[in-house]
């Protein structure tokens, strides 16, 4: 079943000279249970695809919907991830994940599980009463990421979640998803810059264009679930990096 | 293309240091850089000893200056010494004069500042949060804000009479724009993608608005209220010369009146000691209301 549908969806920035088409009736869909990343170069209007699914921006034509219903505006069902900055700082991490629990109006009780539950998931139980300031970058985002799962959501949007951290914690949180991803069993859509990651997480990539923004090229990747750091040096994984930097330039 | 020298050192520098046979000599060694004293250092972080220790100097410096000052004035009635003000000071205490009229100023910058903090807490935060009433208030606060309240003494005194209600109100006026305008300046600091973030966990205007945004500035706003809280005291001394039968500037006056130049400066070293206390004060609030927000 198809979780998430984006039907036509342009999007065009009103300016006083002319007007940006940032998007241009871009259609792509992710089924229930998949990952699927949109990669392309910066600004060809990835991010803002992404904001108008989580209901942050609003289309000029065409809808997105969510499980067949029309997307209007932001909601818990569609969790979403940041680059950064975006963890509440006078909240412990306990607080932040509990927080989109608590305005769901989840009793007490299931809450304190659903976050124990979670700190597990994302190995930072005993960080559970430190502030944001006291964590690493690759730890806030596994607050991050704990934090949009949640409420439970129907599809779990990541916005360059990993762009701001270091290699060696990039690869770390990249496996890390993929762990969360196997064992929870959510639908992931995630932007990238980098094809690598790309490549790596998901089962499809949908490559954009920039100037307008479109989408280029849809592409299955070729491994399974089972993959692991060896799939890197894999001489498919080689070509299909080359061909979708080609791609995008 | 030219080779580009090394950064020499300034001088060569002369190093002891001893020798196999255990004797001390002279060697000099070319360096690279230049060396920069820890006092003097550009944004350099400095030690506790020496921020105590300097603090102390600054002020026995001061005092000293005063004294001295003091002591070489020919007309010994128009700087006191630091001991005569000292001791007017505790006079002052005794008679019980400090006490009420300390009180009575700040009774009024109490009520007026506060007053001035709720409304710029309002209107600040609507202002940084929404552009309708940012673009609905631009205008009239960007007029407002230039008209000196202190202008405005003999029209609040002619509106309102000789009581307490002027005092306030000049209170307010003098820096209810001030606080409406920085404050505006902190909640528009916060940042987007917390607000993003909020609405994707479910969140709706009203619980952004008093959860996030409110919560996100509560120490900005204590630094703004902390910041402006001399100008307060400043539109108090206005409107206590002008008219009032007691308070720390009526107190100020009077004693000009009787060429009591010491009570006029112990009054002053009570103003000066007030706004260090509710600086402290307001600092500990903050720190301890959003730790989170310690720099």
């Amino acid at each position: 079943m198809t979780a998430l549908d984006v039907d036509g969806v342009s999007k065009v920035f009103r300016r006083r000279r002319r007007d940006v088409t940032a998007l241009d009736s871009v259609d792509l869909h992710v089924e229930a249970g998949e990952l699927v990343c949109l990669v392309g170069a910066s600004g060809c209007g990835k991010s803002t695809m992404l904001s108008i699914i989580g209901g942050l921006d609003e289309a000029t034509t065409g809808e997105v919907r969510v499980d067949g219903e029309r997307v209007v505006g932001p909601g818990a069902d569609r969790g979403m991830v940041f680059q950064g900055y975006s963890l509440y700082p006078w909240k412990t991490v306990a607080d932040n994940i509990g927080f989109g629990l608590e305005v769901g109006g989840w009793p007490k009780a299931k809450r304190l599980e659903r976050i124990d539950e979670l700190l597990g998931v994302v190995g930072l139980t005993d960080f559970k009463d430190a502030l944001p300031r006291e964590l690493s970058g690759g730890m806030k985002q596994r607050v991050a990421i704990a934090r949009a799962l949640a409420p439970e959501p129907d599809v779990l949007l990541l916005d360059e979640p990993f762009g701001a951290l270091d290699a060696h914690t990039k690869r770390h949180l990249q496996d890390f998803l993929l762990t969360v991803w196997r064992s929870l069993g959510v639908t992931i859509l995630m932007v990238t810059h980098d094809v690598d990651e790309a490549i790596y997480l998901s089962s499809r990539i949908y490559v954009m264009s920039a100037h307008p923004g479109r989408i280029a090229e849809e592409i299955d990747v070729p491994f399974g679930q089972a993959r692991g750091p060896l799939i890197k040096r894999d001489p498919r994984f080689l070509d299909l990096r080359d061909e979708l930097n080609d791609m995008i330039g | 293309m030219e080779a580009t020298a090394p950064v020499r050192g300034e001088r060569e520098r002369v190093e002891r240091s001893v020798d196999e046979t255990g004797r001390s000599k002279s060697v000099t060694t070319a360096v690279r850089g230049r060396r920069q004293s820890s006092l003097l250092r550009i944004r350099g972080e400095l030690g506790l000893g020496w921020k105590i220790g300097l603090g102390a100097l600054g002020v026995a410096a001061f005092i000293t200056l005063w004294a001295v000052k003091a002591h070489l004035m020919h007309q010994k009635s128009v700087l006191p010494t630091p001991a005569a003000t000292w001791s007017a000071l505790l006079e002052l205490k005794s008679d019980g004069i400090l006490s009420t009229d300390l009180w009575a100023s700040l009774q009024r910058v109490l009520i007026g500042y506060s007053i001035s903090v709720a409304i710029g807490m309002v209107v600040g935060i609507a202002i940084g949060t929404f552009a309708s009433v940012e673009a609905f208030f631009e205008a009239q606060i960007g007029f407002l804000r230039y008209i000196p309240a202190t202008a405005l003494t003999p029209v609040f005194l002619l509106l309102l009479g000789l009581d307490e209600a002027p005092k306030i109100w000049l209170i307010i006026v003098g820096t209810v724009f001030y606080n409406i305008l920085m404050i505006a300046d902190v909640a528009r600091a916060v940042p987007r993608e917390l607000l993003n973030a909020s609405y994707t966990l479910g969140a709706g205007r009203i619980t952004v608005l008093r959860r996030v945004i409110l919560r996100h500035s509560a120490p900005g706003i204590i630094d703004v209220a902390r910041i402006n809280l001399a100008a307060a005291w400043l539109m108090l001394v206005v409107a206590e010369i002008l008219a009032a039968k007691q308070g720390l500037a009526y107190q100020v006056v009077r004693a000009q009146r009787f060429r009591a130049v010491d009570k006029m400066f112990a009054i002053l070293l009570v103003f000066g000691l007030i706004g260090l206390a509710s600086d402290v004060l307001l600092r500990w609030l903050r720190n301890v209301s959003s730790p989170w927000a310690r720099p």
